[in-house]
């Protein structure tokens, strides 16, 4: 194992043992388990030679909208890690030296787009207050080395949307994020991201509130040479919680694609209505992918659904698509923007789309004349 | 002028015969129609003529327009003229109906060398194709097939139909799962395809959807070939009859002269 003595002390606004506990937790069983497809070793590694960033995460403050530096609070709100589960999310924090408050006390007029630059990006807090509204944007197209950790704390009544799109295919990224819903609040969450030379990111949604609601969809296409490794948990606490998670991955070539999904309902949570589904294609027997939905169930009266599947282009539809004319190439190609179209939502779908194609046209540049699914038409 | 000429077809799936010497011929602007039991070889014969890969013929030739469809990929087929209405067409998510109509026939006039419609112009066309067949344009926009129901479907193929004008349709049990309204819709459509001038070879288990488009033959596929040929009378008695009767028939009928008869 690395040595993390040279870490010296945390900043004042984390916990004095951050970095003992994230010491036992990489030696522990759950993250052996979590880390199954990506080497924890290697990212450690990665993280600890990376240099940290020092600017705000935010360039452009709407009204209503402030961003301090936690170690600028009398009283830092805490920052609710789960350190045994996320190990590296200690070590970011204690590497950063700094962190972020981005306080929504209003319902700002505009996306809060968030930079996530090379580098150890500072751990940030998102806090939005009752019953606001905010936009949230990461369009992180950076490359090279970057970890950032991001905690939202999505108050009574308030509604986020988040969208986020990994698309650099020369990064090497860890990527966390944290988020907790009262009463009632409702979380959209976009999160889509291209294969890169390793690339894992990890999202866990609470649902602690009454009512409280997570809607999440996310698209991954992979290339050969490439690593993409999701971890998704869900945990319903609250009363009639709602969540839907819907992920769908394009691997080819020599690639590597994890995914594993998590709903945990919690003992009271009754009324619970959870739905978890990813799927896979997979263009090349060469590409590897692994997909495990994972379930914890502690209450009777809910409703929980839940698939994963990994599959090959279905010959039917190629068939009935060649069958009215269309070549092989160009009906596969359909096909596989069909499949990820199902799953690119949100503000930066286009974005996201246009992406993807070129990506699709890259392995198979006699398909680029056609556009059906493009941004042209949606 | 010979549409069609298939000649003693012998075709197999995972080494199972599944069509066994099966001809049949058809010219220009016929209507012919195919019953027979179920498993007795229907849709093989029409995934065959539209190139399905899964079939391997092992004998016998099919000719289309004067040419030869062995070797011929789907789409190839496709632009020659051939459209099959599938028994069961499939469901395409995250593709909807309009951009796949619109990239089948860009492909299709991209064939012959044509350029494509506009949007607008394509858009336009395909309204007023699904308003013929009551089907609202609400349709264009979901997933191809995505949670039709049967009867939808089966108006969507036709409607795809009617876009790519082929030369010859193989329809499949278009009619199965149709109310009787959409019946009469979905005939009207076929026989605005085949005042066109244009093939149609029906499959079906009832007499139905004869009513409505009238055939010119009528032939019974059992056991993978042409066991019985006649005219629309045909459909009439084996609606009454069933199948039984040509079994117990075709055991002191010696093959050669069926085999002749349902030529024309
Ligand atoms: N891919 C396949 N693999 C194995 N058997 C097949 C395959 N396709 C067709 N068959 C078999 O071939 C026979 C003929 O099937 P086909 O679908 O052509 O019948 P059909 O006449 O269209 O029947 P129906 O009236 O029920 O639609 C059946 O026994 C069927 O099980
Ligand atoms: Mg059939």
């Amino acid at each position: 194992m690395i040595d993390l003595d040279t870490l010296g002390n945390p900043p004042n606004w984390l916990a004095a043992d951050t970095i003992e506990r994230s010491r036992a937790a990489l030696e522990g069983g759950l993250a052996r388990e979590t880390w199954k497809y990506s080497s924890l070793t290697k990212t450690l590694r990665m993280l600890i030679g990376a240099p940290g960033v020092s600017r705000a995460p935010l360039a452009d403050v709407p009204e209503g909208v402030s961003v301090t530096r936690l170690s600028a609070l009398a009283t830092p709100p805490a920052l609710t890690l789960d350190i045994e589960r996320y190990p590296l999310a200690g070590i970011t924090a204690s590497l950063a030296a700094e962190g972020w408050l981005i306080d929504v006390k209003g319902s700002p007029d505009r996306p809060l787009v968030l930079d996530c630059e090379t580098g150890i990006n500072a751990p940030t807090i998102l806090r939005v207050h009752r019953g606001c509204r905010v936009d949230i944007r990461e369009p992180g197209a950076r490359g090279g080395v970057r970890a950032s950790v991001r905690v939202l704390q999505a108050d009574a009544g308030s509604t986020v949307c988040w969208a986020q799109a990994e698309l650099a295919d020369d990064a090497e990224q860890w990527w966390l994020l944290k988020a907790q819903l009262k009463d009632n609040a409702s979380l959209e969450l976009h999160q889509h991201a291209a294969g890169a030379r390793f690339r894992r990111l990890d999202t866990h949604v609470t649902l602690q509130g009454t009512g409280s609601n997570c809607l999440a969809t996310g698209a991954g296409i992979v290339g050969p040479g490439e690593h993409l490794d999701r971890q998704q948990v869900v945990e319903h606490a609250g009363r009639n919680t709602f969540s839907r998670t819907k992920l769908h991955n394009l691997a080819g070539g020599r690639s590597r694609c994890s995914f594993n999904g998590r709903i945990h309902i919690h003992p009271g949570a009754s009324g619970a209505d959870a739905d978890l589904s990813n799927k896979n294609l997979a263009l090349d027997i060469e590409a590897e992918i692994n997909t495990k939905p994972e379930l914890e169930i502690y209450t009777d009266d809910v409703r929980c659904a839940h698939g994963a599947t990994v599959g090959q282009i279905d010959p039917n539809a190629l068939f009935y698509l060649q069958s009215r004319g269309l070549p092989e190439h160009r009906a596969r190609r359909i096909l596989c923007i069909g499949f990820l179209t199902e799953c690119i939502r949100g503000p930066l779908a286009d974005k996201v789309l246009n992406a993807f194609l070129a990506r699709l046209d890259g392995a198979a540049p006699s398909a680029a004349a056609e556009l059906p699914g493009g941004s042209a038409q949606s | 002028m010979r549409l069609l000429d298939i000649d003693d077809l012998h075709v197999r799936v995972d080494d199972k015969p599944i069509l066994n010497g099966l001809s049949l011929s058809m010219n220009a602007g016929e209507v012919h129609a195919i019953m027979g039991p179920n498993g007795s070889g229907k849709s093989t014969l029409a995934n065959v003529l539209a190139g399905h890969p899964g079939y391997e013929i092992i004998g016998g030739s099919i000719r289309f327009a004067g040419a030869d469809l062995d070797g011929l990929a789907p789409e190839e087929r496709a632009h020659a003229g051939v459209f099959m209405a599938f028994q069961h067409p499939v469901e395409i998510p995250g593709v909807t109906n309009m951009e796949f109509l619109k990239a089948a026939n860009d492909s299709r006039l991209a064939a012959r060398n044509l350029e494509p419609l506009s949007a607008l112009e394509f858009m336009k066309k395909v309204r007023n194709l699904a308003q013929s067949l009551d089907l609202d344009s609400e349709f264009l926009k979901r997933g191809v097939n995505e949670g039709f129901s049967g009867g939808e479907r089966k108006r969507n193929e036709i409607l795809q139909l009617l876009l790519l004008e082929p030369k010859l349709a193989v329809l499949d049990e278009t009619d199965s799962g149709l109310d009787i309204d959409a019946l009469r819709t979905v005939a009207d459509g076929v026989n605005r395809f085949h005042a066109d001038g244009n093939g149609v070879l029906l499959i079906t288990h009832y007499q139905r959807l004869l009513n409505h488009v009238v055939p010119d033959h009528v032939h019974v596929l059992a056991d993978g070939r042409i066991v019985e040929s006649g005219d629309g009378s045909l459909a009439h008695a084996l609606e009454e009859r069933g199948y039984a009767w040509l079994r117990e028939d075709r055991e002191d009928t010696p093959p050669a002269r069926r085999s002749s008869g349902m030529r024309n």
